[in-house]
């Protein structure tokens, strides 16, 4: 009996084992298993960005960033992202911008990517450089372009 | 007992303790139980009993499971649960087919949607010769027709290209008679042909290589019905109701601007089965993005991702 009882317990973890992986892999159906796992790895890290060394102009350029962006995702999702590069920034913010209903105008887009951009190359500095070295010499360029760019702009202001 | 038995019995209920004036107990006074123990044999036979009968009912009672307690519905439900093979099978599998493709918009009852799908239940469209019927799910629809007397203007993928020829058949059978349709079952071998003569109407090789690669996306746009839901020019602005994109299918016209093409052509094949939704409480979005990889082909999303970004407004640049 004791025995038997045993293996019903290993039977019934068993089970619910396996209900929960089915469950998993019918909510992977909706995405690519490694775009919801990288999703939800950037989800987990912090949802804020201490700003108090950037430059105090870029801070209204946050609080658009954090209150435009939380209508539909985490802040921590863009925040821990493995975006980084201006191009991909502006790609991205654009796409976002373009949802219907966004209530992102071209003007407030335009700050979140300068935001977006700023903070990576400070934040994000390591990834940045990784990503540039990958790249061709004519994106490089354009990239280290708009990095000088978004730093003239704000630094010292 | 004589003289008044009745007054005895009285009397011994209204006092039972009073001795009565006799010494001997009355013979028909009430009997009275003395506490006993009861014997460890029973005890032990009873445990013995409670023993097997645990075992008893680890082997035999199914431990609760429904499949074991619940009454079958009813005798259909019972014979789903049976093993198929041969005319059943195939019968079943065309009701399989029909309800996760054709049935979200034509309905599990064959009565359409009105203003997007029309009925397939006493459509003469399905009665008809073979190559008319498996035109509609091979090739598509565009434009007028009419079915079962009323006018539609119609706009529908082609859905069952990519489906094989045997669950071709099986769903075409299925509608062909369901619903108080009464048309021949249709063979895996006739849609074969079917599918031969179809694409015999298709642009050939040469006709696409003569065209430029976004006029080819646009023929790729046209032909999985892509403009259902996105608009005729990519415009959007269809109703998706609770949907969190404003209750609209997103327009794509401005695609250009936020993937690149492995981005674009990665999304396309993946799709997106939930739409977020505008109130989370409230139902889902009619419309998803279906999940294109596999039914497109690869040359054709390149294309088809071109014209895409041949859709961009000119002039129409933000400064980031």
């Amino acid at each position: 009996m004791k025995k038997m009882f045993s293996s019903r317990v290993y039977l019934l973890s068993a089970t619910v084992l396996a209900l929960v992986w089915v469950g998993a892999a019918r909510a992977d159906d909706t995405m690519d298993a490694a775009t919801k796992a990288r999703i939800e790895a950037f989800e987990k890290g912090p949802a804020t960005i201490d700003i108090s060394k950037y430059p105090t102009a870029l801070k209204d350029n946050y609080d658009l960033f954090s209150q435009k962006c939380t209508q539909c995702h985490k802040l921590s999702r863009p925040i821990n992202s493995d975006y980084c590069l201006p191009s991909e920034w502006s790609r991205y913010v654009k796409r976002m911008m373009r949802k219907p209903g966004s209530g992102i105008s071209s003007s407030e887009a335009k700050q979140i990517y300068e935001f977006l951009a700023y903070d990576s190359s400070v934040r994000k500095k390591a990834a940045v450089d990784t990503k540039l070295a990958a790249e061709t010499a004519a994106d490089q360029a354009a990239d280290q372009a708009k990095i000088k760019e978004v730093h003239d702009k704000y630094d010292g202001k | 007992m004589p003289g008044a038995p009745g007054g005895q019995i009285l009397r011994s209920f209204v006092n039972l303790n009073e001795p009565t004036d006799s010494c001997c107990p009355q013979p028909d006074a009430e009997p009275t139980a003395t506490p006993a123990c009861v014997p460890v044999w029973l005890i032990l036979l009873a445990l013995v009993l409670l023993f097997f009968g645990a075992i008893y009912f680890d082997r035999h009672s199914g431990w609760f499971d429904p499949k074991v307690y619940a009454p079958y519905g009813s005798a259909d439900q019972l014979a789903a649960y049976q093993p198929q093979s041969g005319d059943a099978a195939f019968a079943a599998r065309g009701k399989t087919v029909y309800e996760s493709v054709c049935g979200l918009c034509h309905g599990s009852d064959g009565l359409g949607k009105p203003g997007q799908a029309p009925p397939l239940a006493g459509s003469e469209w399905v009665a008809k010769d073979l190559v008319s019927l498996a035109r509609v799910p091979l090739a598509g629809l565009n434009g007028p027709i009419s079915v079962a007397g009323k006018d539609w203007s119609l706009a529908m993928a082609p859905m069952g290209a990519g489906l094989s020829d045997a669950d071709l058949a099986a769903v075409l059978t299925y509608i062909r008679g369901a619903w108080g349709n009464k048309s021949a079952p249709i063979t895996e071998a006739e849609i074969k042909s079917a599918r031969a003569a179809i694409s015999g109407n298709a642009p050939s090789a040469e006709e696409l290589a003569k065209l430029t690669p976004p006029e080819r996306g646009h023929l790729v746009f046209k032909k999985y019905g892509c403009f259902q839901c996105h608009g005729p020019d990519g415009k959007g602005g269809v109703s998706n109701f609770n949907a969190k994109t404003a209750e609209q299918v997103p327009s794509l016209i401005y695609v250009a601007d936020g993937y690149n093409k492995a981005e674009l052509l990665a999304f396309i094949s993946r799709g997106e089965r939930v739409i977020p939704r505008k109130n989370p409480n409230g139902p889902e979005p009619p419309h998803f993005m279906p999940k294109w990889g596999g039914i497109v082909t690869t040359n054709e999303l390149s294309d088809l991702a071109e014209f895409l970004f041949s859709l961009k407004p000119k002039g129409d640049k933000l400064d980031f």
